[in-house]
C-alpha cells in the first residue's frame, strides 16, 4: 500500500536536468522484467541465475513477513522471499504464472517469487533515469526507472504510456535486512 | 568479475591448508620430544626442523610474513638443537610449543596479532637460545686430524661431539666406490649401519689411480663390537679399523698421517662451506645424518584433500537422484495397474532397485569421505593439557586410546572447545597438586584418559581424571545459593541428578566446588554445544577418587533421525537425540503452576509447551486427540503438545540460508522425500524458551 504514493512521486517526477552527454555510451544492459500487480519491475538479468515455476514453499515461523519460506533446489535449501511482501504490495492470489527468480545474496542463493516473467529488455545509459537523479525519497532498492521505448530521456515522459515503464530493483539492497 | 580473487582465494586456500597440515605433523613430533630423550629424538628434531623449514618457504612465497618471521626464529632455534649448542629444555619445547599456538592463531585469522605474536616468539627464542646455548667443547680424545676436523659441517661436529661424550667408540672405514654406483652404495652403507650406529661423515680421499672409483673414509660411531660391525659394514671389501685413542702428551696438532690425517682436503671436498649454512637450507646435501636421508620428506601417500562444500553438493545431486528413484517408483505402481505392462513393471523393478541399491552405497561413501580421525583433535587437547599443567603446577599423565576413531569433520571441528572445556576442568579442580596428591597417597603424577570408540551410529569419547572428583554435598550448597534449585528438590535429587547440576548455567564456579582459579569454566557452555552437535554429555564422578565426562556424539552431522510431528497442519521434525518419549495428551490432568501447563510424569513435573502457541502458528486445530513429545536436555525436560506423530526417518539435515540466521528456533531443514521441506527443530534454544519464564524444578537462576 504505502508504496503507491511513491510510484506516483515517481510519475510526477520532473525531467533531469540536461546533463552533457558521455562521449562514449556505455553498451546497454540486460534486464529481466517480471510483473508484481499491475506494475513491471526489472532486475539485471546478470543478477538472475535461474528461473523456477513455483515449488512446494514450507513456511519459516518466526521469520520475517517477507519470507515466504523455504524450497529444495536441487537438494539445496533456498530462502524464498515474496517480493509483494517486501514491497509492501496487496498479498497475491497464486498464480500459475508465478515463478521464482534464483538470484544471489551474499554467499547465498535466494529465491524471489513474483507473479510473472515477462520478458528481457536492452536499456542503454539514456533509457535509465538513476535513482540518483531522482526527487523525493526512494527506497534503496530502486536503482532507478528504465523505459524501454524512449530513444532519448527527454522526449520519453512525453511520448511513452506509463505502463511502459520498469522499475529498476537492485536485488542486493532487496535482500538486505 | 571475480575471476582473479576467485584464483587468489584458492591459492591462499590451498596454502592455509597445506600449513595447517605441517603445523600438525610439527605438533605431533613436538609431542612425541615432550615424552623425553630417545632413540628417536634426533630423527624428530631434523624432522621439525624440516617442517618449519618448509613452512618458511610457502609462508614466504605466500606473503604471509609473520609466520615466515616466526618460522625464522623457530627454524635458528631448531638448528642450535641440532647442532647441540642448545640442550632440549622444557623451557626450549615451551618456545616451540608457543611457536605452534602462534602458527595456528595466525593461520586461523592472518593479519589480526602479528606482531604481537612475532614479537613474543622472537623474544622467547631469544631468552632460550641464550640461556641454554652450551660452550663449545673441546674433543681431543681421538687421533682425528685437524684437517678432518676442518672439514666437517657443524652439524657433523656436533654429532662427533656427542658420540665421543656418550663415550661410543669411533671407527674409521676406508672403502673404494665405484663412480657410477656411489649412490647406491652410499645408501646401501647407510641401511647397514643404522641399526649398529651412526656415520659422522664420509669425506673422499686420493684414490689408487683408478678413475672409475672414488675412495672415501667413512668415520663412523658404534657400540657394537668390531667383529660385527666387521661383518655387518665392511663386507663391501673395505678397510676398518678403531680410531686410536690420543696419547696423553701429544699435541693434537701433531698429525699423524698413519691415521686420520691421511687425507688431505681435496678437490672435492672444498666447496663444502664450514660451518654449514644454518639458514638457507639447513641441510648440506650428502652429509646429513644418515637415518633422516631415508625418511621421505613428506608423506603424500594416496590421498586429497576435499573442500568439504564439494561434498555437501555431491550429498545434494544423490538427494535429487533420490527423488527421480522415488518417480520411477510411482510410475512403476502406475504401469502395475496395466496387465499388459506386466513385462515392461517387472523390468523397470528391477532397475528401480538396482538404483536404490547403488544410491544407498553412494550415499553412504561420501558420508565415508567426510570421516576423519579423532587423531588431530586428541593431539590438540594434548598439547593443551600440557600447557595448563604447566601453568598449574600439576603433573598430568596424557593417555589416549582409540584415536582413530572417525567422526564426521564438521564435527570433530565443533569439538574442539567443547572438548578443551572438558579437559580444562579437569585439570583446573580435578587434579590435585603434587604435594597433595602424595599426601593423599596417590601417584604423584595424576593421568588423564581420554577413550574413543564407536557405537552403533554414535561415537563415544571420555574423558577421565584420577583427581579429587565431585563433592556432591558442596555442589548442591553451591546450586541452592545461587538459586538454581531450592532445598527441598535438591534433597529428592538422586546422585546423578546432583551432578548433572553442574551443566546448568548460572552455576557459579567460582562459588564452594571449584574452589581454585576464577576462571569460569561454563560446563553448561560444553553441554550446549554437544547438545548442538547432536550429542550428548554425561558425568560420572566418585569423591576423592576421579570424574568422568562421557560425551555420546552422533558419527555424522549430515544425517540425523527424526520423529516427524505434526502441528497447525504444518510438519516439523525433531532429532531423536533429543526426544525421551511421547504419549497422548491427557488436558485433564494439566495443572496450572507459575503460570505455566504442567503435568506429572512418573512422580515428576513436566512443563508443557504448545507448540503451535510457542512457535507462533495460527492454530489450525486438525485432530481432537494430541500427544506429548518429551525433549532432553541433560536434566531439563520440556513437553511438546503437538496434534500428530508421524513416524521417525533419517533424514539429510541441512543448514537454513544466512538470510533465515535471526530465526531462532530451528536447526536446519531437511527433505523427507518427494519435495516436501521439513524444519528441524533446534531442540536447545526451544526448551530454553518453554522454561525460560519460571519452572518448578528449576526456578530462577536462569532469567539469562
Amino acid at each position: 500500500m504505502a508504496d503507491k504514493p511513491r510510484k506516483a512521486d515517481l510519475a510526477r517526477a520532473p525531467e533531469p536536468p540536461p546533463e552533457p552527454k558521455p562521449v562514449v555510451e556505455a553498451p546497454p544492459e540486460e534486464y529481466l522484467a517480471f510483473r508484481l500487480g499491475a506494475e513491471t519491475y526489472a532486475v539485471p538479468l546478470g543478477d538472475v541465475l535461474e528461473i523456477l515455476r513455483v515449488p512446494s514453499v514450507t513456511e519459516v515461523p518466526r521469520a520475517a513477513r517477507h519470507v515466504r519460506g523455504v524450497v529444495s533446489v536441487r537438494g539445496s535449501i533456498t530462502t524464498v522471499i515474496d517480493l509483494r511482501r517486501r514491497l509492501r504490495l496487496a498479498d497475491p492470489v497464486p498464480d500459475r504464472q508465478a515463478r521464482v527468480l534464483l538470484v544471489r545474496r551474499e554467499d547465498e542463493t535466494v529465491g524471489l517469487l513474483v507473479d510473472a516473467v515477462e520478458q528481457v529488455y536492452r536499456l542503454g545509459p539514456g533509457q535509465i533515469e538513476l535513482r540518483s537523479s531522482m526527487s523525493g525519497d526512494t527506497a534503496d532498492y530502486i536503482r532507478g526507472i528504465g523505459r524501454p521505448h524512449a530513444t532519448d530521456m527527454a522526449v520519453a515522459t512525453k511520448s511513452n504510456p506509463s505502463n511502459d515503464m520498469l522499475v529498476l530493483l537492485s536485488p542486493r539492497e532487496l535482500l538486505r535486512d | 568479475m571475480s575471476g582473479a580473487d576467485h584464483s587468489d582465494d584458492a591459492i591462499r586456500d590451498e596454502f592455509l591448508a597445506e600449513a595447517n597440515e605441517i603445523v600438525e605433523a610439527l605438533s605431533r613430533d613436538l609431542l612425541v620430544l615432550d615424552q623425553g630423550k630417545n632413540e628417536q629424538t634426533v630423527d624428530l628434531i631434523n624432522e621439525v626442523f624440516r617442517g618449519v623449514h618448509t613452512l618458511k618457504g610457502m609462508a614466504g612465497m605466500f606473503g604471509f610474513h609473520a609466520i615466515g618471521t616466526i618460522a625464522h626464529e623457530l627454524e635458528n632455534l631448531l638448528d642450535d638443537l641440532r647442532l647441540g649448542r642448545v640442550d632440549m629444555s622444557r623451557e626450549v619445547l615451551d618456545v616451540l610449543f608457543a611457536g605452534i599456538e602462534s602458527f595456528q592463531k595466525l593461520l586461523a585469522t592472518p593479519g589480526d596479532t602479528d606482531d604481537l605474536e612475532v614479537n613474543s616468539i622472537t623474544r622467547a627464542v631469544e631468552q632460550v637460545a641464550s640461556e641454554s646455548r652450551q660452550p663449545k667443547d673441546p674433543f681431543k680424545i681421538y687421533e682425528i686430524a685437524d684437517s678432518v676436523l676442518a672439514v666437517l659441517t657443524e652439524y657433523e661436529e656436533h654429532r662427533l661431539r656427542t658420540n665421543i661424550l656418550e663415550e661410543v667408540p669411533l671407527y674409521r672405514y676406508r672403502v673404494s666406490y665405484p663412480l657410477a654406483s656411489i649412490d647406491v652404495a652410499l645408501e646401501e652403507l647407510k641401511k647397514r649401519t643404522k641399526t649398529l650406529g651412526e656415520i659422522i661423515t664420509y669425506l673422499p680421499s686420493v684414490g689408487d689411480g683408478d678413475s672409475g672409483s672414488i675412495d672415501l673414509e667413512i668415520l663412523l660411531a658404534s657400540r657394537a663390537s668390531f667383529a660385527t660391525l666387521k661383518e655387518s659394514v665392511a663386507k663391501d671389501g673395505g678397510r676398518l679399523e678403531p680410531v686410536p685413542k690420543a696419547r696423553r702428551a701429544a699435541d693434537s696438532s701433531v698429525p699423524e698421517r698413519s691415521t686420520a690425517g691421511t687425507l688431505p682436503p681435496t678437490a672435492e671436498r672444498a666447496p663444502e662451506p664450514e660451518p654449514a649454512s644454518t639458514t638457507a637450507t639447513g641441510m648440506t646435501a650428502g652429509t646429513t645424518e644418515a637415518g633422516a636421508e631415508l625418511a621421505p620428506a613428506r608423506n603424500v601417500g594416496h590421498s586429497v584433500r576435499v573442500d568439504i562444500r564439494k561434498l555437501d553438493y555431491l550429498m545434494n545431486v544423490v538427494s535429487e537422484l533420490s527423488l527421480a528413484r522415488g518417480a520411477v517408483e510411482r510410475m512403476l505402481d502406475r504401469a502395475r495397474a496395466y496387465p499388459e505392462l506386466r513385462m515392461f513393471a517387472g523390468d523397470l523393478h528391477r532397475i528401480n532397485r538396482s538404483l536404490e541399491r547403488n544410491l544407498t552405497t553412494l550415499q553412504e561413501g561420501i558420508l565415508g569421505v567426510r570421516m576423519v580421525p579423532l587423531k588431530q583433535l586428541f593431539e590438540r587437547v594434548q598439547r593443551g593439557v600440557r600447557q595448563l599443567a604447566r601453568e598449574h603446577g600439576k603433573e598430568v599423565q596424557f593417555v589416549v586410546t582409540g584415536a582413530e576413531t572417525e567422526l564426521d569433520k564438521l564435527i570433530v571441528e565443533e569439538l574442539t572447545d567443547p572438548l578443551m572445556h572438558i579437559v580444562r576442568n579437569c585439570i583446573d579442580h580435578g587434579v590435585e597438586l603434587p604435594e597433595r596428591r602424595a599426601g593423599l597417597g596417590k601417584a604423584p603424577i595424576a593421568t588423564l584418559a581420554i577413550n574413543a570408540y564407536q557405537k552403533g551410529n554414535h561415537v563415544v569419547i571420555e574423558v577421565e581424571d584420577d583427581g579429587q572428583g565431585i563433592d556432591v554435598v558442596k555442589l548442591a550448597k553451591a546450586a541452592e545459593r545461587s538459586g538454581i534449585a531450592d532445598a527441598q528438590a535438591l534433597q529428592e535429587m538422586e546422585r546423578d541428578e546432583l551432578l548433572a547440576l553442574i551443566f546448568l548455567p548460572g552455576l557459579s564456579t567460582a562459588s564452594s566446588v571449584t574452589d581454585t582459579s576464577g576462571r569460569g569454566v561454563g560446563m553448561d557452555v560444553v553441554k550446549h554445544n554437544v547438545a548442538k552437535l547432536g550429542g550428548v554429555v554425561e558425568v560420572q564422578s566418585e569423591f576423592g577418587t576421579g570424574t568422568k565426562f562421557t560425551v555420546t556424539l552422533p558419527i555424522t552431522l549430515a544425517i540425523i533421525r527424526v520423529l516427524v510431528v505434526s502441528v497447525a497442519g504444518r510438519i516439523f521434525t525433531v532429532p531423536l537425540t533429543a526426544v525421551r518419549e511421547a504419549f497422548v495428551f491427557n488436558p485433564k490432568a494439566v495443572h496450572r503452576v507459575d503460570g505455566k501447563d504442567v503435568v506429572t510424569l512418573r512422580g515428576q513435573t513436566l512443563v508443557l509447551s504448545q507448540l503451535d502457541e510457542q512457535l507462533e502458528l495460527r492454530r489450525v486445530r486438525t485432530s481432537t486427540r494430541q500427544y506429548v513429545v518429551v525433549v532432553s536436555v541433560g536434566v531439563r525436560l520440556l513437553g511438546f503438545v503437538v496434534d500428530d506423530l508421524l513416524g521417525q526417518q533419517d533424514v539429510v539435515i541441512k543448514g537454513l540460508g544466512a538470510s533465515l540466521a535471526k530465526v531462532r528456533g530451528f536447526a536446519g531443514a531437511a527433505e523427507l522425500g518427494g519435495r516436501d521441506v521439513a524444519l528441524v527443530l533446534d531442540v536447545p534454544t526451544l526448551l530454553e524458551e518453554g522454561l525460560s519464564s519460571a519452572t518448578p524444578l528449576l526456578a530462577g537462576g536462569e532469567a539469562k
